[in-house]
């Protein structure tokens, strides 16, 4: 997660893999445009592999082999992981299965092409674009759009207001506490794992507020990355709302293909296809087991609700809808919280020590410095629930505070928020989590 | 087979597959239109279609339908 000047070599080498092999896919036919594809994925892959996973395998390998009293000696590498690799390596398979699918042309211009991988508002953490959004935008005439501008640099104000003023702020006290989890009671790690997920929500949400505006003002459109994932009334729904750039991506690439080859076997390939798809979505993040259960839990509650679907419909039927929504909110965004316990885990061990000790084991809840901590949490988390809940019941949009038909209310939402930021952000150099994947 | 013919039966296989009486299907509806039409039912709905025209569709068909008549001219391509 550090930009070493070196690794732009790797950019400009799988650049050039992929940019070289579009071409000859669109060229030749048969089983030579599957050859080209394979090679442009296998070498695309191959990078992401050294970079993020070799150390992952190597260790696990080396572990296998101690217990299988196996003679094992292949060093772990010692070389830090290119920041954004994930994201533009996905970027990258896009295009070429696009173009292999006849839905893309490939690109001949090798600088519009390089510029589809590194356009820089997107580079580092997405949204993870398809070349069919983005391809045509670079041959397009920008010129100054006040919409555009005025648009994007509301976002971009937004972003920041959910990354510099509520993130960080959790984040202080998540870190406190989730790094030294073994001193702390249940209550104390209850409570950091809620922020925890107010946290990443607002960090990387926050982050792809800033990278939509930014190409926003430019003129460019990205797509939408969240689409206020928390309301969701379950776990599916969720990943139709969350990073929905790279859900739609597993979908497209990975689980599509699973069950449309496996769909002989009924119901169980929508199930395995889910659970491959998961997984394989936990190790994207980062490599390590937390990560993978983390994505497996998610697969498991995704399978179980494609599996229930019949049943828990008849039995919601005679239940007030209301009731309905709000209990699955309740106990979607729980569920959510408790899958985040292995995301932001070290280890594995950790993990489970931390969901025991929140069952079982109660106490005074730690405070962090002093109550300001807490009592800003709430001000600024209120004021994004509200925002939040305004645009998701979409009868109350036109009282959305930086929307609002009223230019004085308006102008007052924006020196608000510039001042909140000033004020109330948090500068310490802190990274975006995503940063990291 | 006549356009509307299909599109018919398609009604009926959705209701069933998705549980749901209230589908009425058009030549323009889209995933988006019909309720717990996501890519999980898909492949259900895929392979209903498949089972009652006894066809089968490639990987491209099935990812690249973009309405019901999309569907039911591969449907009907497939018959003739």
């Amino acid at each position: 997660m550090l930009f070493v000047p070196i690794y732009i070599l790797i950019l400009l080498v799988t650049i050039l893999i992929d940019y070289v092999a579009a071409i000859y896919i669109e060229k030749t036919e048969g089983h030579k445009r599957k050859f080209y594809l394979v090679i442009s994925i296998i070498s695309t892959c191959v990078v992401l592999f050294i970079f993020k996973y070799f150390n992952f395998f190597n260790d696990n390998i080396r572990l296998l082999a101690e217990v299988a009293h196996w003679n094992y000696s292949v060093q772990s590498l010692k070389i830090l992981l290119p920041i954004g690799l994930s994201f533009h390596t996905f970027q990258s398979l896009s295009y070429v299965i696009e173009v292999y699918r006849g839905n893309q042309k490939a690109e001949k211009h090798f600088g519009i092409y390089a510029l589809y991988v590194m356009f820089y508002p997107q580079l580092v953490a997405g949204p993870i674009e398809r070349p069919q959004n983005m391809l045509h935008q670079f041959y397009e005439k920008h010129n100054f759009n006040y919409d555009d501008v005025t648009y994007g640099l509301k976002r971009m104000l937004w972003g920041y207001f959910k990354k510099v003023v509520i993130a960080d702020r959790l984040a202080i006290y998540v870190n406190a506490v989730y790094n030294n989890s073994s001193h702390h009671n249940g209550t104390t790690l209850f409570v950091a794992t809620l922020f925890f997920a107010l946290q990443i929500y607002c960090d990387f949400s926050g982050y792809s507020d800033i990278a939509i505006g930014s190409a926003r003002v430019m003129g460019f459109k990205l797509m939408t990355n969240f689409n206020r994932p928390f309301f969701s009334k379950n776990i599916s729904e969720l990943w139709r709302r969350w990073h929905i750039s790279l859900s739609t991506w597993f979908n497209d690439y990975l689980f599509t293909p699973i069950v449309v080859a496996l769909r002989s076997w009924g119901k169980l390939a929508v199930v395995f296809a889910v659970l491959v798809t998961f997984a394989v979505s936990g190790l994207w993040h980062g490599a390590g087991w937390p990560y993978v259960v983390y994505g497996l839990l998610h697969g498991i509650a995704v399978a179980y609700e494609f599996l229930t679907k019949k049943i828990r419909k008849k039995i919601f039927k005679n239940l007030p809808e209301l009731v309905v929504k709000v209990t699955s909110t309740f106990l979607t965004f729980t569920f959510i919280c408790f899958t985040y316990i292995f995301f932001r885990a070290a280890t594995f061990t950790q993990a489970t020590s931390i969901v025991h000790k929140i069952l079982f084991d109660h106490g005074k809840l730690f405070i962090a410095e002093n109550n300001w901590l807490m009592i800003y949490a709430s001000v600024f988390l209120s004021i994004l629930f509200i925002s939040d809940f305004i645009e998701e019941y979409g009868s109350l949009k036109s009282l959305a505070f930086y929307n609002n038909k009223n230019l004085f209310i308006r102008h007052l939402s924006y020196c608000s928020l510039v001042i909140i930021i000033l004020l109330f952000g948090v500068f310490d150099k802190n990274q975006f989590i995503y940063f990291q994947f | 087979m006549e356009k509307s013919e299909v599109l018919k039966q398609l009604n009926e296989i959705f209701i069933d597959e998705l549980d749901n009486d209230r589908i009425v299907l058009k030549y323009e509806t889209t995933a988006n239109d019909v309720e717990d039409w996501d890519s999980l039912n898909h492949i259900q709905l895929v392979v209903a279609i498949e089972k009652k025209y006894k066809i089968r569709f490639s990987t491209q068909e099935i990812q690249g339908w973009k309405n019901i008549e999309e569907l039911i001219d591969s449907i009907n391509a497939k018959l003739s």
